[in-house]
């Protein structure tokens, strides 16, 4: 019918403009992505020869150093992963029922202040907790050996290395979390929480039976976001710690960028870092389905 | 649609094509203007160097009318991934560019670099007129691929003021390891939280560590192989590690950029670090001195340094553009005082043995002072890669966490990995 051909066509217009972004910055990077990896590419020299799947094999194989650059730096990035993602998804929460239960005027205020950091970039993030935190010169270290407590190797020693990159990251990326957080408060239905004190649930109550069951989307959408933005943990360590002490801080991403501009070979680093890309779809859809069989 | 609509589109498109096409003519008018030949020019000095460069290149514009350079600024961070991608064929690749000393080996033996010796001897530019660890640094396999504009070795900074009140003269830097622990350990006063030299564990390590392996007597790379591991290694990191823990002159755990801060904060004596610094101490408004690099090792007098070079891509063919670009590089080596006064010193002799505007410099001749035994990295294809555990293994010795035999041990194992790949 000629309404429907001209309605689709219309709406396929709409669509357009982004089809042709996520294609040129996205869909041709991925696939040229995953040609690469198929080669032995060396970005200085002119011959790719075609490998087939030997760049896989190598992270596979004990023997060669992908192999320790692909499982040292994914071991370090699922620390992070671990450490960081259920305070992301706590704290923003937490963050959210405390701004919601203030007045009006402080409410926005409030929310424009944790969500501001959000808005900076990393290197500035890195540099503020870096003078915050040095351990010789820094002011946390300053109050602590004021009120005669030691100082602490806030970035050079473990396991204070990660629990500086996670506060950091929660300080900078936590704003995002809690804006999400707090519109789907907004929706839970008032009505709910009437019908709740009637019966006598306390505020503990309420916010187990009813709150957290109501918001459980966007919990679960939290979790996932939260736990790829993790995934792809790169800016904190590498200005932060440099990957220190030691290499205990280096995380998967610093790896393959080393091993794509600093060696020049693309074709194992687009390996790795597909391997890294399927890593996180798994763990992603796992999570979907272990959220949804609970129900 | 009604006409307006067609006639605001058509009208905007025409505007937009009008301007595109404004653009393109507005680049021809430049490249061919008064029949000059153009020369491409890639340099990474996105920092306090930059406007240096640029007048030396206007000012080489200005005084001929032949050739006409074009100066192209790439930021620092970004610099070799884009030289990487113009090398291999996705960008077009300059004429004439910047490249440091230690990435020379890699692109000159994957046969990217022009031999210069032709373009060299046609235009008189000579070997003599420039220091000779600078020349030869880029003559590899007997083939001359660079011509230096500068050396950037460590170098030490003090803060005067320090120096003074601990009772020592702020115009003598300590010059050998006796005189330098005895400064250090005057300087220090623990319950001030005042340090005679603060030891970083991470950058710029890369410089540190090398010089006092190097004034040991020592080699990081021997026939090839790694030798971080040898007498001359260990002692160098058994030194500077006994600095925090014997001689506590330091604190320990200093994080990165860690001991710049505390030398800001005036509670760090003395600090090695490279001549790019300067800036940073000036705005602060610190009272520092520069001098060489005291004799750190037990051997000999040894710097670690790195440098900024000339090269040409192999695929420059153009005689007209060499002569152009030789022609360039010949008025650079006599013009490069403008270079001096980043803080860097130029590698030319007409510079830092004759000018006498230079030798008044303060932190410049200082530098130059060092280009007779200053040391580049060693000369193998993938250094970056086999010294990567290098410093991971120098950064737990210093922060205290591994014995330096055993560091050292472990670093030259995962190099020897990387060498057989």
């Amino acid at each position: 019918m000629n309404t429907t051909w001209k309605s689709k066509l219309t709406s396929s217009l709409f669509v357009l403009p982004y089809l042709i972004l996520f294609t040129v910055f996205l869909l041709i990077p991925i696939v040229y992505g995953a040609w690469m990896s198929l080669h032995n590419w060396d970005l200085l020299n002119p011959v790719h020869e075609f490998v087939g799947l030997k760049n896989y094999a190598k992270i596979f194989d004990p023997k060669s150093y992908v192999h320790n650059l692909f499982f040292e730096g994914l071991k370090n990035t699922l620390k992070f992963v671990v450490f960081s993602v259920p305070l992301l998804v706590v704290v923003g929460l937490g963050l959210a029922l405390l701004i919601n239960s203030l007045p009006g005027r402080l409410k926005g205020l409030f929310r424009t202040v944790y969500f501001i950091p959000y808005s900076v970039s990393v290197s500035v993030v890195a540099i503020i907790w870096l003078w915050l935190l040095d351990t010789n010169s820094g002011l946390i270290n300053n109050y602590l050996t004021g009120l005669n407590l030691p100082a602490i190797p806030w970035l050079t020693d473990m396991p204070w290395a990660w629990v500086s990159i996670v506060i950091a990251t929660l300080w900078w990326t936590i704003g995002f979390n809690m804006v999400i957080f707090i519109n789907a408060l907004n929706d839970v239905s008032e009505e709910l929480y009437e019908a709740g004190s009637l019966d006598g649930a306390n505020r503990w109550q309420r916010l187990i039976y009813i709150t957290l069951p109501s918001i459980k989307p966007t919990m679960l959408f939290v979790l996932i976001t939260s736990t790829i933005a993790s995934f792809n943990i790169y800016g904190q360590p590498y200005l932060m710690t440099r990957g220190g002490p030691g290499t205990e801080t280096k995380v998967l991403l610093m790896n393959i960028v080393d091993e794509a501009f600093k060696q020049r070979q693309l074709g194992n680093a687009a390996a790795m870092s597909l391997l890294m890309a399927l890593l996180m779809i798994i763990i992603s859809v796992a999570q979907l389905r272990i959220s949804n069989r609970k129900e | 649609m009604n006409k307006k609509k067609w006639l605001g589109v058509a009208m905007t498109a025409a505007l937009a094509i009008g301007s595109l096409a404004g653009c393109s003519s507005d680049k021809e008018a430049t490249s061919s203007k008064g029949g000059k030949d153009k020369i491409t020019y890639w340099a990474p000095f996105s920092g306090a160097d930059g406007p240096r460069m640029k007048n030396i290149v206007a000012n080489y514009n200005k005084s001929q009318d032949k050739y006409e350079v074009d100066l192209q600024i790439v930021p620092q961070t970004d610099y070799y991934k884009t030289v990487d991608l113009a090398f291999s064929g996705q960008k077009s690749a300059p004429d004439l560019m910047i490249m440091h000393t230690d990435q020379l080996t890699n692109y000159a033996e994957k046969n990217l670099l022009k031999d210069m010796t032709d373009t060299i001897e046609k235009n008189g530019v000579k070997a003599e007129d420039y220091s000779d660890t600078a020349w030869q640094a880029g003559s590899i396999g007997g083939k001359q691929y660079s011509i230096p504009l500068d050396i950037h070795p460590l170098v030490l900074y003090y803060n005067k003021d320090m120096f003074k009140a601990a009772g020592l003269d702020p115009e003598k830097a300590p010059t050998n390891r006796e005189e330098f622990v005895a400064a250090a350990k005057k300087l220090t006063d623990e319950s001030k939280k005042q340090y005679g030299f603060v030891v970083p564990t991470l950058w710029p390590n890369q410089f540190i560590y090398p010089t006092v392996f190097f004034q040991n007597g020592g080699e990081l790379m021997k026939d090839g192989k790694p030798n971080y591991n040898s007498p001359e290694g260990v002692e160098a990191l058994t030194f500077l590690s006994e600095l925090v823990t014997k001689e506590k002159v330091s604190p320990a755990n200093v994080q990165q950029d860690g001991e710049v801060t505390l030398f800001l904060q005036g509670k760090n004596a003395m600090q090695l670090n490279g001549p790019w610094m300067m800036e940073q101490w000036d705005k602060a408004g610190i009272n520092y001195g520069v001098a060489p690099v005291p004799q750190l090792g037990t051997k000999q007098q040894a710097v670690y340094a790195n440098g900024h070079n000339f090269v040409i891509p192999a695929s420059v063919k153009d005689s007209k553009k060499l002569e152009g670009i030789s022609d360039f590089l010949k008025y650079a080596a006599d013009n490069t005082m403008e270079w001096a006064k980043s803080g860097q010193a130029p590698a030319s002799k007409a510079i830092y043995e004759q000018n006498d505007e230079f030798k008044k410099m303060v932190q410049q001749p200082q530098v130059a002072k060092q280009f007779e035994y200053a040391k580049f990295a060693p000369r193998v294809a993938n250094w970056g890669q086999l010294s990567e555990p290098l410093w991971a293994e120098v950064n737990l010795a210093l922060l205290g966490k591994k014995d330096p035999q055993k560091a050292l041990d472990d670093a030259n194992k995962k190099a020897e990995q990387l060498v057989q790949k």
